[in-house]
């Protein structure tokens, strides 16, 4: 201990002039410092913690991506169809829910309506797409719109061509058919000629457009009949025993049937932001209890009470970035095997890390309540 | 002017309803460069003492004066920058973070104190090169002994260089050995401008000191002599807290043992009648009286020394034989000859 001696006499003489004020009140560094180490120290803990949170936040996300998608397809549809009113039967709730046939003779009738520009027939029906040999399992539901090539109605094609006439159709990309392919829909074989690319409704089951002739013959519809009369132009008067709907009539119309499944998905998108919000609070409040000692050591040496608050916060705020950075890679892998589309955009991934750490702040209030509030006196009865 | 003045300190606080007050009007000064002993048994309010000195508990009264300035009724800032500048405290089990590196540790304290990293760099390096830790800065405490751990203890009390260091059974978790060099460092801390105090039951420490302070009196052979007190109806035999050497026999009428409770009237606990006695773990055991006794009517008790009152249950198997038993005019006869 020969370097012990000159201690009783030295420490205020090498004690630099230079920095014989504090340079520095109030720096974070000391609470970073405790953070940080902390984190490193529990490091085992901390990283169980984020992976369960990342996947927590991941299912919050692909939620938040299938309730957007519900609301996507309704736009894309009703864009794709390009009408600005919509003639359908008087008392039918709309064109999607409630087709209700209507005698092909109403189109020339509804286009010399003052205010119509152009007026096309739809014809909306379903199918099931079968492919040959395969198992039943393997059959999908499809929504079949029956137009009138080349007038109001046709969509744009992303691949191939517009649709002809016969038996050509128009596809979406989601039912993975190629240009050029056959397919069966309810046991009639078409081809596809065009894809377009995401036009779905009813939580994601593909659009097939085909000609109104063709899809009126497999629904063994005679005489031929639409369902909805697309109008170009909004009428001042409609044909009586109709109705003329706007766009977002018909908006409402497409989303209904999936409105409930809508609100569950929200719902459970809130309950894992909770659950995220209680792994968060709950590591924090372990480590809380754990430190109990070290928040009254590091009190009785002087640490304002606010550096221990703020400490936490900043662990539960880490802890939910790096749950969310994880919860983005699970997102990625998962969501392309998703059956259903799950649409994200930019704002919303941007929102998931600035929620997370708000999340984390507000489940880390009490925790670091309780440490800010830890008896110094205790320290004398620590370790 | 002393560095530290104690004057008329009580604490007290609450433990399952009843008062506590381990520390009752407690005086002590010292001086600077002087190195004290807290000298008591498991209980005696050593803890509680260092806490209310280090500013970590307010007491319920009195005056603790450190360089001058008041402590008590220190608040927010000015109670952090006391125990960062004016205290330092060395703690019986170390109480390192374990998280942090053994820089880091003192480091910490002068970073909360704004300094910046580059002097507490230097600072905490100059201090472990005082306890002979160089080579360890970079591990973390518990892969040091016990020994080690209290030197870098020692350190970071020191980071600040408070005017007064407190050190809680310093020694309590070293071999022989290692309590050598904790104890040679603590004796060479007591300077010019510093004072230390430090608390221990290990009565080896005594050499080491230029004052002791001994919160539990030690304990006296005999318990004083006996006596004989008659007391008016609500008379108060002792009170809680007091020193006690006496073990006292009911002759007649009844005495009351209250308890203080924190927060309303005290507690009866219990009413002692004719024949039956009371308050012998006082001197036996050599703590304060643990309740207050009062007369309850008219009553007359007899204080006996614990030896007194041994012999006389071992004999009669009871402490008041009569009024006045013959081992009680003899023992006052043996008090009065001396």
């Amino acid at each position: 201990m020969t370097s012990v001696a000159p201690l009783s006499a030295s420490p205020r003489a090498t004690y630099p002039a230079a920095e014989a004020t504090p340079t520095h009140p109030g720096a974070i560094r000391p609470v970073l410092l405790t953070s940080l180490r902390d984190l490193q120290w529990r490091i085992r803990r901390f990283v169980l913690a984020a992976v369960a949170t990342g996947f927590v936040l991941a299912l919050a996300l692909m939620m938040s991506g299938i309730s957007n998608s519900f609301s996507v397809e309704v736009h894309n549809t009703i864009a794709a169809l390009g009408a600005q009113t919509w003639l359908v039967r008087a008392g039918s709730p709309g064109p999607f829910t409630d087709p209700v046939p209507l005698p092909l003779r109403t189109v020339a009738e509804a286009s010399r309506l003052p205010g119509v520009r152009r007026a096309a027939p739809l014809l909306v029906s379903r199918a099931i797409e079968t492919t040959p040999g395969a198992s039943a399992s393997s059959d999908k539901n499809v929504n079949v719109l029956g137009i009138e090539p080349g007038r109001l109605g046709s969509p744009a094609v992303v691949q191939g061509q517009g649709l002809g006439g016969g038996d050509e159709i128009v596809a979406d990309e989601s039912l993975h058919l190629a240009v050029g392919s056959t397919v069966a829909l309810n046991g009639t074989t078409f081809r596809v000629v065009g894809l377009t690319n995401g036009i779905t409704y009813f939580a994601g089951q593909p659009v097939v457009f085909m000609g109104l002739g063709a899809l009126n013959r497999m629904d063994g519809s005679s005489p031929p009949v639409a369902t909805a009369v697309l109008l170009d132009g909004v009428p001042t008067r409609t044909l009586p025993g109709f109705t003329a709907l706007t766009d977002s009539q018909v908006r409402t119309d497409l989303g209904r049937p999936v409105a409930q499944a809508s609100k569950t998905i929200k719902l459970i998108e809130v309950l894992l932001w909770i659950v995220a919000a209680a792994i968060i609070a709950a590591i924090i409040y372990l480590s809380a209890l754990e430190r109990r000692a070290d928040f009254a050591v590091m009190k009785a040496v002087g640490t304002p009470s606010w550096h221990l608050f703020v400490g936490l916060v900043v662990q539960a705020a880490l802890l939910a970035c790096v749950a969310a950075a994880i919860g983005f890679l699970v997102e990625a892998a998962v969501a392309p095997t998703s059956s259903m589309a799950v649409r994200l955009s930019g704002a919303d991934y941007a929102a998931v890390p600035v929620l997370a750490v708000l999340v984390g702040i507000v489940a880390s209030f009490l925790p670091a309540r309780r440490a800010a509030r830890v008896d110094p006196a205790l320290a004398f009865g620590a370790g | 002017m002393s560095l530290l003045e104690v004057s008329d300190l009580t604490v007290e606080y609450a433990s399952g309803g009843y008062l506590i007050r381990p520390i009752h009007e407690f005086n002590l000064s010292m001086e600077r460069g002087e190195l004290g002993i807290l000298l008591g048994a498991s209980g005696s309010g050593k803890s509680t003492l260092l806490s209310a000195l280090a500013g970590l508990l307010r007491p319920a009264g009195g005056s603790i004066r450190v360089d001058g300035q008041e402590v008590v009724g220190l608040a927010g800032r000015a109670l952090t920058l006391y125990r960062q500048r004016g205290v330092g405290v060395v703690f019986q089990a170390f109480n390192l973070i374990p998280s942090l590196s053994v820089r880091e540790n003192i480091e910490l304290v002068l970073l909360t104190a704004g300094y910046s990293g580059h002097h507490a760099h230097a600072r905490s390096e100059e201090l472990l090169g005082a306890v002979d830790l160089l080579a360890h800065t970079r591990k973390r405490p518990g892969q040091l002994s016990g020994g080690q751990q209290q030197r870098v203890s020692i350190a970071r009390a020191l980071a600040l260089d408070p005017r007064m260091i407190l050190a809680d059974e310093p020694t309590a978790h070293l071999d022989y050995i290692q309590v050598e060099g904790v104890l040679n460092i603590l004796r060479e801390l007591a300077d010019a401008d510093r004072t230390v105090l430090v608390a221990t039951h290990d009565d080896r420490l005594l050499p080491l000191a230029d004052r002791v302070i001994e919160l539990t009196p030690r304990k006296r052979r005999t318990g004083g002599p006996p006596e004989r007190r008659e007391l008016a109806d609500g008379e108060v035999l002792f009170r809680q807290g007091d020193e006690g050497q006496l073990v006292y026999a009911v002759e007649s009428g009844t005495i009351q043992l209250l308890r203080e409770v924190a927060n309303g009237p005290d507690e009866v606990i219990t009413e002692v009648t004719s024949g039956r006695y009371f308050g012998e773990l006082a001197p036996l055991f050599n703590l304060p009286r643990s309740a207050t006794a009062k007369a309850l009517g008219q009553a007359v008790v007899n204080g006996l020394p614990l030896d007194i009152f041994r012999d006389q249950m071992r004999e009669q198997g009871t402490p008041v034989a009569g009024p006045w038993s013959a081992a009680v005019e003899a023992a006052l006869l043996e008090e009065g000859a001396r």
